[in-house]
């Protein structure tokens, strides 16, 4: 897995490619609450490059949706396919994440 | 509040001698030592006295022993009429010590022998004598002891022997007290130097005890307890143990009162949790300006956890007098003005724009300043752009409209005498309003996209006219510049599903690009490819290029490269976030790959059967 960041405005757009599982989740976990401490929750994940997660991503994402829920934060998701999408429903872990159609739109959501 | 004198200071210390009983402890000495003295005189007295008597007794019973018995042997000797002998014996007898002189009297006064030759009177004894010898008599004083004996001369007369003795009573006395008082006086001496190295080594001791003394009656202030550093390694380790139990003593009331926070929390859950999921920052700040309440989101603005805010003084999170002079008024005074700072933390290490905003909170019990915090970051940011926008946009607008003005005026003066000029004036402005159309049209687009109402109208799309047109288009304006613009499609091309306007919009800003960036004959080149059932354009030009840089933000909305050479060249940094738009939304996307003063190459790829996403 391939863990791109990148600036839109003031946010931070992180954007992993591949499978999120087993010792990736944990990369993406450090990655995901490092841009958190250091631009101050503006962060946003786009998952249009990720086509699954395992228990381990499933457990990185609601790791760092709680810790950002304890300051008032939402964790942004965007571009989530169908497959992840219903990984996260069956799991009943949707409703602990911001979901936006596309990096744009979650970005917009800062103002 | 009052502050010590100098002297205050200097009486101090020894007040707080004086209050662990330090004077007591001299005075007893003191009077231990005195009474030493006292018993000692009196007893050297006694002593002194006792010794003189018995000396005066000695020496008169001496005197009374020696006197008598010579007295026999003077007697003896005067009926002997032995008067050589007689003066050799009182002579040896007056030797003795301590007697002052031994002589024979005859009742007349005259001596018949001495001690001291030179004194004997009569060399000769008569035969016989008259007179009557005094009876034994004796005469003791202080100085002297006198003894005489009467003495019976058979056949001849009386006479009477006399000695005398000095009293040394008083001088053996002395002398032998005088061993005794300089025994006693450097046992003194002794025992006051005992005493005082004592006192110096114990004094701190004393100062504990005192000040045990002191706690056990109630006194609680640490600076009633402590002992003055003079006092030694004592009073250092008590004053020591006196701060280690201040600090446990504010250890375990800090903690009670966080404890209280966490009770007090722990009622309210509910509150605390809401509070929690706040987005902006809550700060509640007492009147010392120590943070009584700090939320979640507080935390994280602050850099800090909620134990650390919670009791410390909010000025070792925040160092900005702005903010700090505001909260102190907020708590403290009976104002009610609300004060708001925005505080741009660019050198923090955690960039952004923060802004507080400081208010009071009036309760009956206490003053507190609520400080929210908000985090504007992205709404500067998207002022600033907007900002930027606003002015490019005045400044694109300007420029058709300038052209537009100018030619029509032209055409009104000049059109009527030439048909040249007019239809040159006319070709212009087509030119330039089809270049306001689009601008306007860009602008329109890109509200939609902030609106997020940006939709496409799907409808048959037939990319060779499109494509057919776009050359047509730029063909002029490529030969104006003198740059070979070259069109590679293939033999037959697909009708798509999509929105025409917006997919040739797309084309229309990234061949516009290529050629307003690429330098007088120069070369743009659109090659159209389809490969498993995706479509892609690539548009390739030897203009400037992009640096590596500028690259991720090129699709930024109202973002331009920061090479100097574009101030020369119009554009509103909005037709490629446009096009990336519109192209995703066509369930594509544009890629891009350049080189600074080589040029770019855009890759536009579409599904053929192009499905929005």
């Amino acid at each position: 897995m391939v863990i791109q960041t990148q600036q839109s405005g003031a946010v931070t757009v992180v954007k992993p490619s591949g499978p999120v599982a087993q010792a990736d989740a944990q990369d993406l976990r450090n990655e995901l609450l490092k841009a958190q401490k250091e631009h101050l929750g503006r962060i946003v994940l786009d998952v249009s490059d990720v086509p699954f997660l395992d228990s381990g991503g499933l457990e990185a994402l609601v790791e760092v949706a709680e810790e950002m829920s304890r300051s008032g934060q939402w964790l942004k998701l965007c571009a989530v396919n169908q497959t992840v999408r219903q990984i996260l429903e069956l799991t009943g872990l949707a409703c602990q994440f911001e979901h936006f159609e596309d990096a744009n739109s979650a970005v917009r959501s800062f103002l | 509040m009052a502050t010590a004198s100098p002297a205050a200071d200097k009486v101090k210390p020894a007040l707080h001698m004086f209050e662990r009983g330090e004077s007591l402890v001299a005075f007893v000495g003191l009077s231990v030592a005195g009474v030493f003295l006292a018993t000692m005189a009196g007893w050297l007295w006694w002593a002194f006295h006792t010794q003189c008597k018995l000396s005066k007794t000695t020496n008169a019973e001496q005197v009374r022993v020696i006197g008598h018995s010579l007295s026999r042997s003077v007697e003896a000797l005067l009926s002997a009429d032995e008067i050589s002998t007689l003066r050799r014996v009182v002579a040896e007898a007056g030797v003795r010590p301590n007697l002052r002189s031994c002589r024979v009297l005859l009742p007349d006064g005259q001596v018949v022998a001495d001690s001291e030759p030179s004194r004997i009177t009569v060399t000769n004894l008569p035969q016989t004598w008259s007179g009557h010898s005094p009876a034994y008599t004796e005469a003791i004083d202080k100085e002297s002891v006198l003894m005489r004996w009467p003495l019976e001369a058979t056949g001849r007369g009386s006479a009477c022997l006399e000695v005398s003795a000095a009293s040394d009573a008083f001088q053996t006395g002395l002398s032998a007290q005088t061993g005794l008082g300089v025994i006693a006086i450097a046992s003194l001496c002794a025992l006051l130097g005992v005493y005082r190295f004592a006192r110096y080594r114990l004094r701190g001791i004393g100062a504990v005890r005192q000040a045990l003394l002191a706690t056990a009656a109630g006194e609680r202030s640490i600076e009633a307890l402590t002992i003055a550093p003079q006092f030694g390694i004592e009073a250092e380790a008590w004053n020591r143990l006196l701060r280690e139990r201040e600090q446990l003593r504010r250890s375990e009331v800090l903690g009670e009162a966080r404890q209280t926070m966490k009770s007090w929390h722990g009622a309210n859950g509910a509150l605390g949790a809401a509070c929690d999921g706040l987005p902006q920052g809550l700060i509640l700040v007492d009147r010392d300006r120590n943070v009584q309440y700090a939320n979640g989101a507080a935390s994280v603005f602050l850099q800090a956890t909620s134990d650390q805010l919670v009791g410390a003084d909010l000025g070792q999170f925040i160092s900005d007098e702005r903010i700090l002079a505001p909260v102190g008024q907020a708590a403290a005074g009976p104002s009610y003005k609300r004060t708001i700072v925005e505080l741009d933390q660019e050198n923090s290490g955690h960039p952004g724009v923060l802004r507080f905003v400081i208010r009071p909170v009036r309760r009956e019990d206490d003053g507190v300043a609520m400080v929210i915090i908000e985090d504007i970051t992205q709404q500067r940011v998207a002022e600033e752009a907007r900002n930027a926008f606003l002015a490019r946009a005045t400044h694109e607008l300007r420029t058709p409209l300038t052209n537009i003005r100018l030619y029509v005026e032209t055409a009104l003066v000049e059109g009527e005498k030439s048909k040249q000029v007019r239809a040159k004036c006319l070709n212009v402005i087509n030119e330039e309003s089809r270049r306001l159309e689009r601008m306007v049209s860009d602008i329109l687009s890109v509200s939609e996209i902030e609106a997020g109402s940006f939709k496409v109208n799907r409808d048959d799309v037939h990319l060779e006219t499109m494509l057919e047109q776009l050359r047509a288009d730029y063909e002029p304006q490529a030969a104006q510049k003198h740059v070979k613009l070259t069109f590679n499609l293939p033999p037959k091309l697909p009708v798509i599903q999509g929105d025409r306007d917006k997919i040739s919009l797309a084309l229309h800003n990234l061949i516009g690009n290529a050629l307003k960036y690429t330098l007088d004959d120069g070369q743009v080149t659109v090659n159209v490819n389809i490969n498993d059932g995706l479509l892609a354009i690539d548009v390739a030009d030897t203009g400037i290029g992009i640096s590596e840089e500028d690259i991720p933000r090129l699709f930024e909305k109202f973002y331009r490269a920061r090479d100097k050479r574009l101030a020369e060249i119009p554009g509103s940094g909005m037709g490629l976030a446009i096009a990336r738009e519109v192209i995703r939304l066509h369930g594509g996307n544009i890629e891009v790959q350049s080189e600074v003063d080589k040029g770019s190459n855009f890759t536009l790829t579409l599904p053929v059967g192009a499905e929005a996403a």
